[in-house]
């Protein structure tokens, strides 16, 4: 019996490692205390450096984000590891600027008239590079900054959105609700899948076609599921008082000096950075 | 004081009605135990109580605030707390401290306060270690004390129980017993739902619910020896009670009185003493 229990123990904790991947990691760095709003502000202006910027400061914004890494105290394994769902994209995104961008043929590269281009290699990888950089930027913002700070953040943000009637705090509401139970949905998707998995449901054999059918089973009981969740979740948060209108967070968020500096920097770097290509 | 005043009620038209003219009080400071079978409508009162349920007819008054008031709905949902039978699906926040914020949140307390209420509520209930944690990481037992740190960081006068041991193994049940003793030593009212009958008997009034009605209610030492009309609503009395009730039928000079294990012993003893036996 305890031999038996033992792939589906192992499915768990694959399942519970799913949910952490890419997300919050807890620290008491600098970088962890830092406001999340000055935190996503700085994390957009990346974003935008990395896809307006000049060419050249994406080494300096690589060693950069290398640096926040290192002051969060995270291994540099998070590089890889947040590059790991999307992995195939990126692939596919340098071969597809490798063979089809206008350019200087590289000779013995050429088979049934596709051929690869000096433009299509340096292309291929300043983009695939620019993902990257984005795809850190997201990872390094959620593994130091918890979802509730993050739901709390952009509450704030939504706020000059009140006037005009956007029910922002409810927003933030759900947000935070979809963060709390997603991995109990995972962990809801296991036990159904193991309940039909003991009573004969195959589903890692088959053809794809089987496969969708046979995962297409667990969808029903899933939903019931959670249809039922969603109604005594509602009527617990009804029951605590939960209504429309004005809440307040345990941890209300206040913007200290380290923040003001962090996000003076932010914008000085930016700017510099624009210039810095103006002048080269 | 909690009155209930002819509340009917039924899940829609034309549904026969699941609570048919209930009128009662729960005095404050009392502990209440409202016991009765499955689907006999226990859950359904319990939800009239905090005005999640509206009564088709009759009302419910809390503390002189009645529930069809939208306006003071907030202020009864602050006075009357709801623990739900089950703990994974009463869990709002992403961890331990801020589900037991989530109710202080809503109140729109400062939030100096609502720190103070959640240090204060997760000590009460024994889980002050454990603020940092996910809920999907803790046990049932601890979840169940976390939604009632989360009811009591409310500052609530009045708690309703549905059953809260019903998910639990014997070890968190006890905890769980435990603690709403010792809320209800520390002056909260406490109205204690289940059909688990070796729970009522620290209870200061027992109320006995069938198919939609009060059809009971008494001490706990009033109900319980009542094992054949128990029988009849649904219900079973404990085995300990039910043990003396069975030597009594067999001829024994015994008393059927007694509602826990120490009462048996004793009640045995001294038959045994007098040749009863």
């Amino acid at each position: 019996m305890k031999i038996c229990m033992q792939p589906s123990n192992m499915a768990r904790c694959e399942i519970g490692r799913m949910s952490v991947t890419g997300q919050y990691i807890p620290g008491d760095s600098v970088i962890h205390r830092l406001d999340p709003r000055v935190k996503i502000i700085s994390t957009i202006l990346l974003s935008v450096v990395v896809l307006r910027g000049p060419a050249g400061v994406w080494i300096v914004l690589s060693l950069l984000l290398m640096g926040v890494i290192a002051i969060a105290g995270f291994s540099f394994r998070i590089l890889t590891n947040s590059l790991k769902p999307v992995r195939f994209f990126l692939l596919l995104l340098f071969v597809l600027h490798l063979f089809f961008t206008q350019g200087k043929i590289i000779g013995p590269l050429s088979w049934w008239g596709v051929s690869v281009t000096e433009e299509g290699l340096v292309k291929g990888m300043t983009v695939v590079w620019q993902f990257c950089l984005l795809i850190w930027g997201a990872a390094v913002l959620t593994a130091t900054t918890s979802p509730s700070q993050l739901v709390i953040a952009i509450d704030r943000f939504l706020k000059p959105l009140k006037k005009i009637g956007v029910p922002c705090q409810d927003i933030a509401t759900m947000a935070f609700i979809a963060l709390r139970f997603f991995p109990v949905f995972l962990e809801e998707l296991e036990n159904i899948r193991e309940a039909q998995a003991a009573r004969g449901a195959e589903f890692n054999t088959g053809g794809p076609l089987k496969r969708v059918k046979t995962a297409s089973g667990l969808l029903i009981p899933l939903l019931f599921s959670f249809v039922r969740r969603a109604e005594n979740l509602a009527a617990a948060m009804e029951a605590r008082a939960y209504a429309s209108g004005p809440r307040s967070y345990m941890k209300d968020l206040r913007m200290a000096g380290t923040d003001y500096a962090a996000l003076a920097i932010a914008i000085l770097l930016t700017g510099l950075l624009f210039l810095s290509g103006r002048l080269l | 004081m909690i009155k209930a005043r002819d509340i009917s009620f039924s899940y829609g038209r034309g549904q026969d009605p699941v609570l048919k003219g209930i009128s009662l009080d729960i005095p404050e400071g009392g502990y209440v135990a409202l016991i009765g079978p499955n689907a006999c409508g226990k859950t359904s009162f319990l939800r009239h109580l905090d005005g999640l349920l509206l009564p088709d007819s009759g009302e419910v008054l809390v503390d002189g605030l009645t529930t069809r008031d939208p306006g003071t709905l907030k202020k009864i949902r602050q006075l009357v707390g709801l623990v739900f039978q089950n703990p994974d699906t009463q869990i709002v926040g992403t961890t331990v401290e801020e589900d037991v914020s989530f109710g202080p949140g809503n109140l729109n307390l400062p939030s100096a306060e609502i720190q103070r209420r959640v240090e204060t509520a997760l000590e009460t209930v024994g889980m002050e270690r454990h603020g940092k944690r996910a809920p999907h990481t803790l046990s049932s037992g601890e979840k169940q004390l976390v939604a009632i740190a989360g009811v009591l960081a409310m500052n609530p006068r009045y708690i309703a129980f549905d059953e809260p041991t019903a998910n639990l193994d014997p070890t968190a049940r006890g905890r769980v017993l435990e603690l709403l003793k010792e809320l209800h030593r520390e002056g909260i009212t406490v109205i204690h739902v289940t059909h688990q009958m070796d729970e009522i008997v620290h209870a200061d009034e027992v109320l006995v619910m069938s198919k939609g009605t009060i059809v009971g209610k008494g001490s706990p030492g009033e109900i319980l020896p009542r094992i054949e009309w128990l029988k009849e609503v649904g219900l079973d009395a404990p085995r300990v009670t039910e043990l003396l009730w069975r030597l009594r039928l067999m001829g024994a000079d015994v008393t059927p009185k007694a509602l826990t294990l120490d009462d048996a012993c004793e009640n045995l003893y001294a038959a045994i003493k007098h040749g009863a036996l």
